[in-house]
């Protein structure tokens, strides 16, 4: 991703998402937005766990 | 008049009698059912009479008919012949249009809108070579399912019943390699494409770890993993810290004692002469004795006394740095070096924490703080895939030698979820194990996969040189529903499914064994795969793979205990009993087959990626929406409980322990953290000693590990980044930017 400073207005980050890592199989992933639908969907569903 | 068919094209032929009499014989011959000439031209006339009512009848009413006709007068199995006869070529007229939609779908969409882009997360779906590889890859399928695979497996491939992974593969591969470096770099390689000297410093032998990684990734179809980093990377930092310390022996005998440079290097060479071996670290006195002792006639003893520390404290400092620069190298390049033309990073993993001496201890460290730490912006590096091995008495315990190691691997992988930790204590891990052997310490690739067992050759139950050969998952659900609750029934097709999947295995072996060594011309022609340093290049290499193993993974064991008796067995304990007997049904079953062919035939905990949607999507379809089986996009990861599923740690730890011992292929088990939860780096540490207590073979923990590239905060962002207070998407002041840089150094600076 490039990012690009507007120069008049001196402001950094227009249209700039944040990054998202997260353990696919034992991989990790960049960013969600690489995953298939059904990871994507599976790792909308997942609980967190408590102790 | 003349009697006409139509083809399925709409275009109006003669009808010719001949042509089902022809079908017939061919179905016939096929299964040997022992037709006379009497009997075809009887039921090619009884076919005749059928279509005789209609006035133009169509090639498929026809062919109906020949089916009901073979059946009717008792030939069962021609006719099941021709059945499947049929299926096949209504299969390729189907998939020929299925792969010309294919590649449109690929050429003019992106990979936002096209989940066949996204099967893989770290494969780069939209660019020139991504797509590239996507072709070749969807028009190698094409050839497998119509050209290669007998009928009956590719159907049950094409209807869900199995799934054969890295199909595209099926003509060229295996799946993947555990490189023992130390082999390698003895006396140089050759990467295929040119030759290399043996390494002679930790950075060459860093950077030579990335391109032997990916040399191999571009021969197989799998990961490619490390098993023994620490060790092999060790020998690069005696290597350096050797030619660092006569490097600074020399500086001091020019700087110091006034030596001429050629008379310097003269005093260098009667030491090594005198010393072959090099200097290790936290072995200077050793040295020195011995230098004291050779330089005795030529320097006072306070001379080299003071020679000596100066050279001791200028190697240590820049072999710490060196090796440190080194991992830092190590991590960019398996983050951005490109393998299968570009379309992908290779797939890599790095298996290390047991090498106690002060070299390995070294690179261990540096390797955690230069993850620590991240890539050029602070990112969280993707790549490689770090196992931290947990052993006994080598680093799991205060006083143990690498106990401070673990302690440092548990606080980088609550910041950056690298490593993941396996354990070789683990019973179905240790009795393989020897001290001071790591060939013995079990490894993982990344996503899972684990070989140490060999029942092809039991003197060889070893990690190094061997891998997986081809793995195929059952649709265990689709199983589960097609039971109706009865559990006999159930593991009788179980059995059938497996038996289908090992016929497959078998003869996609049979493909891979006919290989020579020339079609892997680093994997095999450079000793990597173990005992290929016996064959010629044109040696076929079909008794060398008997080292690897054949596995039958599974997914979606929750789905399939719903199906069967309406629980899962995070939700009851007969469920829980019930998963473990199937499970080790399976195991045992691979174990006889294994027996019986002198073969590898191991049990896998699926990753199942690209095939957790793929399952389902087609079940749903077949048997509508039932609840807690087919109502969610994904089938469950292998033995896990439901991700969904509310479960304490500890809890879920207990229940899928007792799986990683009967998937010998491989297995991981991970717990989500919330990321408070994270920074408590004792409950991190608890929860780690905790699955290795329960038996887990390899687990890591999930934190959300979320960053802005704006202001390089890394941790858990809700909707609002903490540091620089903006929402996805929106700006800041470059004024603000600069102020937080102040507070925190790693603040991206954007003004060139």
């Amino acid at each position: 991703m490039t990012i690009k400073q507007t120069k008049k207005s001196e402001l950094v980050g227009e249209g700039v998402g944040f990054d998202r890592i997260r353990r696919i199989t034992g991989y990790l992933v960049g960013t969600v937005d690489r995953f298939n639908n059904a990871k994507r969907s599976e790792e909308k569903d997942r609980v967190k766990h408590g102790f | 008049m003349e009697r006409l068919i139509q083809k399925r094209n709409g275009d109006l032929v003669p009808f010719d009698p001949m042509k089902i009499m022809n079908a017939i014989h061919m179905a016939s011959q096929a299964v040997q059912d022992n037709m006379t000439p009497a009997d075809y031209t009887y039921l090619t006339q009884k076919v005749c009479d059928m279509v005789s009512g209609v006035d133009v009848p169509t090639v498929e009413q026809v062919q109906d008919c020949v089916e009901e006709t073979l059946i009717r007068y008792d030939f069962a199995s021609t006719a099941k012949a021709y059945i499947l006869y049929r299926a096949e070529h209504s299969k390729i007229r189907d998939s020929e249009a299925y792969l010309m939609d294919i590649y449109n779908r690929l050429t003019y969409s992106s990979a936002e809108a096209e989940n066949i882009k996204r099967e893989n997360a770290n494969i780069d779906g939209d660019t020139a070579m991504g797509t590239m590889l996507k072709y070749g890859s969807e028009g190698s399928k094409y050839f497998i399912v119509n050209h290669v695979l007998p009928a009956d497996i590719a159907s049950a491939h094409a209807n869900g019943d199995i799934h054969i992974h890295d199909m595209d593969f099926y003509m060229l591969t295996e799946t993947c390699c555990q490189i023992d470096l130390i082999k390698l770099f003895a006396d140089g390689f050759s990467t295929g494409h040119g030759y290399v000297r043996e390494p002679q410093s930790i950075q060459t032998y860093s950077a030579l770890a990335c391109i032997a990684i990916q040399a191999n990734q571009n021969e197989m179809h799998g990961g490619q993993s490390l098993p023994n980093f620490d060790y092999a990377m060790a020998g690069g930092v005696i290597k350096t810290y050797n030619k660092e310390y006569y490097h600074a022996l020399e500086a001091f005998a020019e700087a110091a004692l006034d030596y001429e440079p050629g008379k310097a290097q003269a005093l260098k060479k009667v030491i090594q002469a005198e010393i072959p071996d090099p200097i290790r670290l936290e072995k200077e006195d050793e040295f020195l004795e011995a230098l004291l002792d050779v330089l005795h006639d030529s320097l006072d003893e306070d001379t080299i006394r003071k020679m000596h520390r100066f050279s001791v404290r200028q190697a240590a400092e820049s072999t710490t740095t060196q090796t440190r620069q080194a991992m830092q190298a190590l991590i960019h390049n398996l983050n951005t070096m490109h393998s299968r033309a570009g379309a992908q990073v290779p797939f890599s993993s790095i298996n290390y924490g047991t090498d106690t001496s002060p070299e390995g201890r070294l690179v261990i460290r540096t390797l955690l703080d230069a993850t620590m730490d991240g890539l050029g912006a602070g990112e969280t590096p993707i790549f490689p895939v770090q196992i931290f091995k947990v052993k006994d008495g080598v680093n799991f315990n205060p006083g143990e030698p690498n106990y401070d190691l673990f302690q440092q691997a548990i606080a980088t992988s609550a910041k950056r979820l690298f490593p993941n930790f396996s354990f070789i204590d683990a019973p179905f891990n240790l009795p393989y194990y020897k001290e001071g052997d790591p060939n013995t310490e079990v490894a993982y690739m990344g996503c899972r996969t684990r070989v140490l067992g060999n029942n092809y050759d039991p003197s060889r139950e070893v990690t190094f040189g061997r891998g997986n050969l081809s793995f195929t998952s059952i649709n265990l659900p689709r199983l589960g529903i097609e039971a109706h609750g009865d559990i006999e029934l159930f593991y009788k097709k179980l059995d059938d499914m497996m038996d289908l999947v090992i016929r497959q295995l078998l003869h996609r072996f049979k493909i891979q064994s006919a290989k020579k060594v020339r079609n892997y011309p680093f994997l095999m022609a450079q000793g990597i795969w173990i005992d290929s340093e016996n064959l010629d290049i044109d040696d076929t290499i079909g008794e060398v793979l008997k080292h690897g193993t054949l596995s039958i993974g599974f997914i979606g064991l929750a789905e399939t205990l719903v199906a069967l008796i309406g629980k899962h067995h995070g939700e009851s304990e007969e469920a829980q009993k019930l998963g473990l007997e199937i499970i080790s049904h399976m195991r045992d079953k691979l174990d006889r087959e294994s027996k019986e062919t002198g073969l590898n035939f191991t049990l896998l905990a699926t990753p199942a990626e690209g095939l957790s949607g793929r399952f389902v999507r087609i079940d749903r379809k077949k048997y509508g929406e039932i609840p807690g089986v087919t109502d969610r996009e994904y089938y469950t990861n292998s033995f896990h409980v439901p991700v969904y599923y509310p479960i304490r740690a500890y809890r879920k730890i207990e229940l899928e322990a007792p799986y990683h011992a009967f998937t010998n292929a491989g297995h991981i088990s991970y717990v989500e953290l919330d990321g408070d939860t994270c920074k408590n780096l004792t409950a991190f540490e608890a929860i780690i000693r905790y699955m290795k207590e329960q038996g887990i073979g390899y687990g890591s923990i999930n934190h959300p590990v979320d960053r802005d590239p704006i202001c390089g905060y890394t941790g858990v962002i809700g909707d609002v980044c903490p540091r620089c207070g903006r929402r996805e998407g929106e700006s800041v002041p470059l004024e603000k930017l600069r102020e937080l840089r102040k507070k925190f150094p790693n603040v991206p600076n954007f003004v060139q």
